[in-house]
């Protein structure tokens, strides 16, 4: 007894040591830690010393914008160095050639990396992230290959003479100086970095490297979230580049091999992808450990190899991997604030149908399927199948299994190309849309085996699926703006009002992988709603679930119905179906062999035949009835 | 017209190399999934073994098909081990993680391969014997061919027909293309998936490793870096037959190995790289399931 409460009071004093630390933001802990390396090293006064420091915030400044690619966005890139060729260069030519001063090129240097980085990124992020990793390789070379022919740009020689820069009178010509911007940049790199870490965007990414298809298919932009992060990881390379530019004074091919792109990748991983100490400590390694072991240049390369496959097998995550904070769900709001959630929520929805200008009429057509077909090889899924679905209404699509039912769903839902046919939403065709584009036309949906983001806490799952709704842009989140703090606080509110609403807020901080299977689905359905969708498609909602839960679930549905929102589910348990439903389609072998409410379906001979004939089936038919 | 035929003789010669190494890359990323950054590096290793036999091992002066034959059969099994070794312990016991981690392990085996071969060879330029195979050649009406030429394709034809043979005629062959298919299922039919994993690591390292012993005899000079620059067209070459297509990656080879001899021939040999990379970007953009169609089953 004792015992524990010392063990309590100890942990008690632990967490406040730790809260001492954290009370200050992180950029004030950033700037603090810079300012003090750079007085170090300046004071110490030795060149040489100082020279490294610059090197390694330089190749410091690489990390953090290749992190974003490799460690946010999870995308492997190995051309890297052509965009800190790209901002090198064109810094070095517009000072040399058309004289301009060192800080009028950077925007230039910026904007030229990004829209290649653009150009580049659109066509290839949509492959396979394996091919990525080749493709970037390939511009690497490229970039490299095309400075070496380019004659106007010295060729094989390079720029020479690039000036130091200045700026109101003041040149910087000294390595302190230099080490002075470099840690300047480098702080302004990482706080951007953090911020975006933590905000809507750092959010998309991590639900997309968690489970990419899932991600876009609850409204996560994926290819806008993979071209953001590789161009701004370009932009990054390129301010450095012209840093590097008018540094060294000289620039040529040479600067910007594979080698180059291989050893910013090397400070990522040696660091811990996604941790941004780390890639401090990995530039550190890899800068200075050459240094130090300057007998051994030869193997320079063989070392970081070994380093590399190590780290990979032994401490994947790095020497100083990303601490993953202890999410503090709905830290800062006020404790009744989730009260009365229903009149809540239905306000809010209200409000959000009347933002999207749809006049939300009771029995009106919501969702038309004509003539749909889905062909996967020789085999038709989905065969010729047209049915209608009404504002308002619980429509349950049954079927046995392999009767195309979650086909009709991905189809819906854009992720698969349907072969044939028409799907209309609200009057508007839906087909050939990206499926978050679906999302944000007001189609949610559930999956039918589970797919949350199994890492992210249950109140950011459900915030990943506000994401089609913010608007907060990429600067505001990389600034931190209170405009981007307000709406971040909104989406705290809004997910915990969807959870209170499914009966979930008490498990709002734990991990999604950690709930049991009913609560998963149950914080799935929430996920789907944070959307405010007009409809949501439920794929097999009830699996798994005991009766109890099922007879919750069942009050849920109704709940979402009485918020005004068509509700279209696949299940398998008939005396559910039958419950819930207003009206039922019967699929069998891709086609449509009846509609109706539920007790003409359970009259009808063709069902009964083709779907109910069979005696497992007519058990669950005579439990509905007996129901 | 004339030159024209030239740089196809060029062209065909130089892609059957490149045919080589990218049925490694296509067999291997068929069944793992894995673009093997080693691939071209393997070659490379083929290639200094196979000068190590021929030059410091004096293997030149014995009968030239004893030579030959034991210049091709000892690297490629030499490499064959190498390959079997870098997957047990290096890319086995990833499998089940994530990508990038294996991607990054099989970039750090590229460069490893790469600098050891440099530690025990140095970075010198090496030669083969240049007068192994007969110098001289014969004609096709104006077209000039040479004996190696000729020898080497048909080297290369000879592995590609037994490739083929292997995957399509034997047991083990069927199991490959199974597990292309789905693991799962290949492995629930009983089938040993590490064994077939370990089968594909195998014939890549063979293939690439005769790739690199033919590189050396037909350009002579070989250095520890060219496997770099010849993964990277090999891969294209696999991308543009469509991956996990053995047919398809024949055909990118020599696609690959005749528009890099047109550009040297008529553009200049400044700008092959830049446009065999302007083609993978170019195929990936179009048609990312290359020209032949890939075989390998769909994620979701």
């Amino acid at each position: 007894m004792i015992g524990q409460l010392a063990d309590r009071r100890i942990g008690r004093a632990l967490a406040s040591s730790r809260e001492h630390l954290t009370r200050f933001p992180f950029w004030v802990r950033v700037i603090v830690f810079l300012a003090i390396v750079g007085a170090v090293v300046v004071m110490n006064g030795d060149n040489y010393v100082t020279a490294v420091a610059v090197s390694v915030a330089t190749y410091a400044m690489l990390g953090l914008g290749l992190n974003i690619v490799v460690g946010f966005a999870g995308l492997l890139d190995l051309g890297y160095a052509a965009f800190f060729a790209i901002g090198a260069y064109t810094s070095a030519l517009l000072m040399t050639q058309a004289h301009w001063n060192f800080f009028a090129t950077l925007p230039l240097a910026v904007l030229f990396t990004g829209t290649a980085g653009a150009i580049l990124g659109y066509p290839t992020l949509r492959l396979r992230s394996d091919y990525l990793a080749i493709v970037t390789l390939g511009f690497g070379e490229m970039t490299r290959i095309a400075i070496t022919n380019w004659d106007y740009a010295g060729g094989p020689n390079g720029v020479w003479n690039i000036p130091w820069p200045s700026a109101f009178g003041y040149e910087f010509n000294t390595q302190a100086a230099f080490l002075v911007v470099s840690l300047c940049l480098l702080a302004i790199a990482m706080i951007f970095a953090q911020n975006l870490d933590h905000s809507r965007l750092g959010r998309g990414w991590v639900a997309m490297r968690e489970d990419e298809f899932a991600a876009e298919a609850v409204g996560v932009p994926t290819l806008r979230l993979k071209l953001l992060a590789y161009v701004m990881g370009g932009m990054w390379a390129g301010l450095a580049g012209a840093f590097f530019a008018t540094r060294i004074g000289t620039i040529d091919p040479t600067s910007f091999t594979f080698q180059l792109s291989v050893l910013i990748l090397i400070v990522v991983v040696l660091g811990g992808t996604g941790s941004l100490p780390g890639v401090l400590l990995g530039a550190l390694v890899v800068v200075a450990l050459p240094e130090v072991l300057r007998e051994f240049a030869t193997y320079r390369i063989l070392i970081f190899a070994i380093l590399l496959i190590g780290m990979m097998l032994l401490r994947p995550q790095g020497l100083w991997p990303r601490v993953r904070r202890k999410p503090k769900p709905f830290y800062g709001l006020k404790e009744d604030e989730a009260r009365d959630v229903s009149e809540e929520i239905l306000r809010e929805h209200q409000l959000q149908v009347a933002a999207r200008g749809e006049a939300a009429l009771e029995g009106e057509v919501l969702l038309k399927v004509r003539h749909l077909v889905q062909q996967f090889g020789g085999l038709r899924a989905v065969d010729d199948l047209s049915f209608e679905v009404f504002r308002g209404e619980i429509f349950s699509i049954i079927g046995p299994n392999g009767a195309g039912k979650t086909t009709v769903f991905n189809c819906i839902t854009g992720v698969r190309k349907r072969t044939q046919g028409r799907i209309e939403f609200n009057g508007r065709s839906v087909v050939g849309l990206r499926p978050h584009v679906i999302v944000s036309r007001g189609i949610g949906r559930t999956f039918q085996g589970i797919r949350l983001f199994k890492l992210m806490a249950v109140f950011e799952n459900v915030m990943a699926g506000l994401y089609p709704r913010h608007r907060a842009m990429t600067w505001q989140a990389m600034l931190h703006t209170p405009g981007e703090r307000k709406e971040e606080v909104q989406a705290l509110q809004e997910s915990r009002r969807w959870l209170s609403f499914v009966g979930m807020e008490h498990a709002a901080g734990r991990l999604a992988s950690e709930l049991s299977y009913a609560d998963q689905r149950r914080v799935e359905i929430a996920r789907a709603l944070a959307s405010h969708p007009q409809l949501v498609l439920f794929d097999e909602p009830a699996a798994g679930m005991n009766p109890t839960e099922k007879a919750a679930l069942v009050g849920t549905i109704r709940k979402i119905h009485d918020l005004g929102i068509t509700v279209v589910l696949i299940d398998h348990d008939m005396s559910f179906v039958m419950r819930v439903s207003d009206r039922i389609a019967v699929l069998d072998q891709g086609r449509l062999i009846a509609t109706g409410q539920p007790a003409e379906i359970q009259q009808d001979a063709r069902v009964i035949e083709a779907y109910l004939g069979r005696e497992e089936d007519e058990l669950d038919l005579a439990e509905a009835k007996g129901a | 017209m004339h030159a024209f035929l030239e740089y196809t003789v060029t062209g065909l010669t130089v892609g059957s190399f490149y045919a080589l190494v990218a049925l490694g890359y296509t067999i291997v990323y068929g069944i793992i999934r894995l673009i093997n950054f080693a691939q071209g590096d393997l070659s490379m290793v083929g290639a200094f073994l196979g000068w190590t036999l021929l030059v410091s091992l004096g293997f030149e002066h014995l009968p030239i098909y004893l030579a030959v034959v034991a210049a091709f059969v000892i690297p490629m099994l030499g490499t064959a081990v190498i390959n079997l070794g870098i997957l047990q312990f290096a890319y086995k016991p990833l499998l089940r993680r994530s990508l990038l981690a294996i991607l990054i392990t099989a970039l750090g085996m590229s460069l490893l391969l790469q600098n050891t071969v440099l530690l025990i060879y140095g970075p010198s330029i090496d030669a083969y014997p240049p007068n192994l195979l007969p110098t001289t050649g014969f004609y096709v009406g104006p077209v000039h061919v040479s004996y190696v030429q000729t020898a080497l394709v048909a080297v290369s034809l000879l592995l590609m027909g037994g490739l083929v043979l292997f995957v399509q005629g034997t047991t083990i062959g069927t199991a490959m293309r199974a597990l292309a298919q789905d693991h799962d299922a290949a492995r629930l039919m009983g089938i040993n998936v590490d064994a077939i994993i370990r089968v594909a690591f195998v014939l890549g390292a063979m293939l690439a490793a005769a790739s690199g012993v033919m590189l050396g005899i037909y350009y002579i000079q070989i250095q520890f870096t060219f496997g770099f620059l010849l993964g990277l067209r090999a891969f294209t070459a696999a991308v543009l037959g469509g991956i996990g297509n053995i047919p398809g990656a024949m055909a990118g080879g020599f696609l690959i190995g005749l528009l890099e001899a047109y550009t040297t021939g008529y553009v200049s040999g400044k700008w092959e790289d830049v446009i065999v990379f302007a083609v993978l970007i170019g195929v990936l953009v179009v048609k990312p399931t290359g020209l032949f169609g890939e075989r390998v089953a769909e994620r979701m």
